[in-house]
């Protein structure tokens, strides 16, 4: 019982800090993109670097919700009851593997890039998602086996 | 006791936790009714557009024959669609819209316009004109007034020519005036060309949808079920049909369709991507060798026709048979007077036409219109003699269709400069092959480091030839000679800058500098400006040429301009329009003359008043009259040579001209 109750503990904190670190991580992307939007700056707005302007920002977006769905999660694992904290395992790395390869295949996508076509980063993109689709329906079928009520994994009263 | 009883006065979310499921997701389906409602309101409240298709009155866009259009093209090539997009080769045709129609239709009435005032009015979205019947064979007392919608616009640099629906089929026929952008002034037809006085033009009845189509459009099929003149055109059948309006990605790269669908498949193309490999689905121009690459502009930018009228049928039906990479002539006869004057194609060309030389070559078979610097390409020894690809030239050498993403020029400005490539408006051009003279441009040019002459363009590309009022350079790359001059009739480039010279002045210096051979002079080469002498003798377009040169600020800081004044004036009065124009244009340039009030196109008796009132102000002048050379035909005293200018006068070259730019 103690191992079990530590172990949801360190995916709760594990995915807190995950989750805000990252969510620091892309605004701070995003306020670089705003800047580089407020100075004009060729590399970014030109017609020519479309396909660079289009994946940053979506590098951005990916990054920034997916380190709220880290935070969801994390909530989810305190409040949720029944989410059985031993098997979080598979959830944690497919989610933390989306969060680095979706924003991380967009962006490298936009460094060097074919015309319409982004680079050879974007190849990334759709393990990135297989990831972020495995750890969402993990995640969801937990949820939905879990016992109703609320309270901490593991530790919520039960009826 | 303890238990609620439900009553209507229980609370809202009592409510929603004793409902069943249905009732807890009201909330999101009025949501969803409303925004759908918002949808289909906003959808409702769309200007209702005419699909192209049911499009009656006018020429229309489909799609077909592997033609896909732009549209398909943007989103993979997002930097060349915005460049050409910039050019002025999509707007070479434009459906007439109040974003496309340049002119103010709102009540203009245009005075100059083939007869009585045409009245032009906008109705909503639409532009009607009003004006005189060119149609009309009677009495011209009786000419009745018609009533068109404008319908489509050609150009959109320099002019506005429009278009209107003439109810037959998707037949088109032209305004009787054209629209100047840059003047924002109107001009009959008949002034915007260099087109002999009184001689009425050609009706264009149909005239677009044959002729303009052809090059103006992307894979137009002109669709006359007879051929064009064969019978009166109300007579005919015209079913016209285009893939693009305007000159779009498909008339230089060829159809596409089966490019976008091959490439649909992003292993494909991350493997052409990697490989660096060419797409073998699509042509692109510059990886053509420098003829098959020319010849994609030269489609268009040629004197060209059917080799027979088979092949005008076949293209009238099915579009022009040519794709880029194509060899141009399998398909059609491109005109060469320098070289062929006896093929039975241009013996057939003179019969039908026997001005036609005349009309757009200088004697010697160079090229003197604008619009066909193809011809001037195939003429120069950079390309005619070239036997290393890398060291040919091709139009890519300087021009680009699409800007190169380091150009720091704006896409308008890049237009602007007639699309020349980065760095290519100067002398890199020719260095970039003639390596040697890098090292000393001036040991070559005989002339000051960074001055006009010492420009490569300037000798040996210079303003020779003539479109769209005004002079173009040539593209037939030559070095300057007195002989061309002396016995061909062709402005040398040392006199268009050096306008105060006489032709034997150059002709001594090209011999000391080049050992260039001097030609058989006659006194008024070796004692008039040769300027002066086109100005004075020249036929319409040597006339026009000079007028130009008079108002090109490197002529004017080589020659001065104190002294131009009374002979530009007395071009104001010429009989050609178009020169008139220039001429009006060049004065504008100087000082003495900046706000020169003068209507190219106005009764003689203005114009000869301009004209008086410039030499009365210019005699006035004693700084003016500072330049006191023979050559100038001003005397000792300030005075103009007034017998000299009278005998000059008179003998000049009066055959009508038509330069078919």
């Amino acid at each position: 019982m103690t191992s079990k109750t530590k172990a949801t503990v360190d995916y709760t904190r594990r995915h807190l800090r995950f989750g805000w670190w990252s969510l620091l991580g892309f605004l701070s992307l995003g306020f670089v993109l705003e800047l580089l939007h407020g100075f004009k700056a060729g590399l970014y707005l030109d017609v020519s670097n479309e396909t660079r302007r289009l994946m940053w920002t979506l590098a951005h977006a990916h990054g920034a919700l997916l380190g709220l769905i880290h935070i969801l999660y994390a909530l989810c694992l305190r409040q949720v009851a029944g989410m059985d904290a031993r098997n979080q395992s598979p959830v944690s790395w497919a989610l933390i593997g989306a969060s680095i390869l979706l924003p991380g295949g967009f962006f490298a996508g936009g460094v060097q890039f074919y015309d319409g076509d982004p680079g050879l980063g974007i190849v990334l993109v759709p393990v990135g998602a297989a990831c972020l689709v495995i750890g969402v329906f993990l995640v969801a079928r937990a949820v939905g086996s879990a016992a109703p009520g609320t309270g901490r994994a593991g530790t919520s009263p039960r009826r | 006791m303890t238990r609620q009883r439900r009553t209507p006065q229980s609370t809202g979310a009592e409510r929603a936790r004793a409902a069943p499921g249905g009732f807890r997701a009201a909330p999101a389906v009025a949501m969803l009714v409303t925004s759908t409602a918002l949808g289909v309101a906003a959808f409702v409240s769309l200007e209702p557009s005419v699909p192209e298709r049911d499009v009656t009155e006018r020429p229309i866009q489909v799609e077909g024959d592997g033609y896909v259009s732009s549209t398909a093209c943007q989103a993979c090539h997002p930097a060349e669609y915005e460049s050409w997009y910039g050019s002025y080769h999509r707007t070479m045709t434009q459906v007439a819209t109040p974003e496309t129609v340049r002119a103010d239709f709102d009540g203009v009435q245009v005075a100059n316009a083939h007869g009585r005032p045409m009245a032009l009015e906008r109705d909503g979205e639409e532009f009607w004109a009003e004006f005189d019947d060119p149609g009309w064979e009677g009495p011209p007392a009786d000419r009745p007034r018609i009533r068109r919608q404008v319908v489509m616009i050609t150009g959109s640099h320099h002019q506005n020519i429009y278009w209107y629906a003439t109810g037959h089929d998707r037949g088109l026929n032209v305004l009787p005036g054209v629209y100047l952008l840059e003047e924002q002034q109107w001009a009959e037809r008949s002034a915007v060309v260099l087109h002999p006085p009184g001689q009425s033009l050609a009706m264009l009845d149909g005239h677009w949808n044959a002729i303009c189509i052809v090059c103006h459009t992307t894979q137009g099929k002109t669709a006359f079920d007879t051929p064009y003149r064969s019978e009166p055109f109300d007579q005919q059948t015209v079913d016209t049909t285009v893939a693009e309006f305007g000159i779009a990605c498909e008339s230089c790269h060829g159809p596409a369709q089966a490019h976008v669908e091959a490439n649909r498949s992003p292993l494909r193309r991350y493997g052409l991507h990697v490989s660096g490999d060419g797409d073998p689905s699509i042509v692109l121009p510059t990886r053509l060798d420098p003829q098959r690459s020319s010849q994609v502009c030269g489609q268009c930018h040629s004197v060209w026709e059917f080799y027979d009228q088979q092949g005008e049928r076949v293209a009238n039906a099915a579009g022009l048979p040519y794709r880029p990479g194509d060899e141009l002539r399998d398909t059609r006869f491109i005109a060469q007077p320098s070289v062929d004057r006896t093929s039975p194609e241009m013996v057939a060309f003179l019969e039908n036409d026997p001005d036609f030389v005349r009309g757009s070559f200088w004697p010697d078979g160079m090229i003197r219109v604008s619009g066909r610097e193809y011809n001037g390409l195939i003429d120069s020894p950079c390309f005619r003699d070239a036997t290393d690809p890398d060291r040919t030239l091709s139009c890519f050498s300087c021009h680009t269709m699409h800007k190169d993403p380091r150009d720091g020029r704006t896409v308008a400005t890049w237009a602007d400069t007639h699309q020349v490539s980065t760095d290519m408006d100067g002398n890199e051009a020719c260095l970039q092959c003639h390596e040697p003279i890098r090292a000393d441009v001036s040991a070559h040019t005989r002339h000051g480091v960074g001055s006009s002459g010492s420009s490569c363009y300037n000798c040996h590309m210079p303003y020779t030839s003539y479109g769209l009022l005004k002079t173009i350079r040539s593209h037939t790359i030559s070095s300057p000679t007195a002989t061309e001059t002396a016995e061909l009739g062709r402005p040398n480039a040392c006199n268009l800058c050096h306008l105060d010279k006489t032709l034997g002045w150059t002709a001594d210096r090209l011999q000391d500098w080049y050992a260039t051979p001097v030609p058989a002079l006659g006194d008024d080469d070796r004692t008039v400006a040769a300027s002066l002498l086109w100005l004075l003798k020249g036929d319409a377009g040597l006339r026009a040429l000079a007028a130009q040169s008079m108002g090109w600020a490197p002529a004017q800081a080589t020659s001065g301009t104190s002294w131009m004044v009374p002979h530009l004036g007395e071009a104001l009065d010429d009989p050609y329009e178009a020169v008139r124009f220039i001429a009006a244009a060049s004065l504008r340039t100087l000082p003495a003359s900046a706000t020169l009030q003068f209507d190219f196109a106005g009764p003689r008796q203005s114009r000869i008043d301009a004209a008086v009132g410039l030499l009365r102000a210019w005699r006035a002048s004693s700084s003016a009259r500072a330049r006191r050379d023979p050559e100038l035909l001003v005397d000792e005293n300030g005075e103009l040579r007034l017998d000299a200018m009278r005998r000059l006068r008179e003998g000049r070259d009066q055959r009508p001209l038509f330069l078919r730019e």
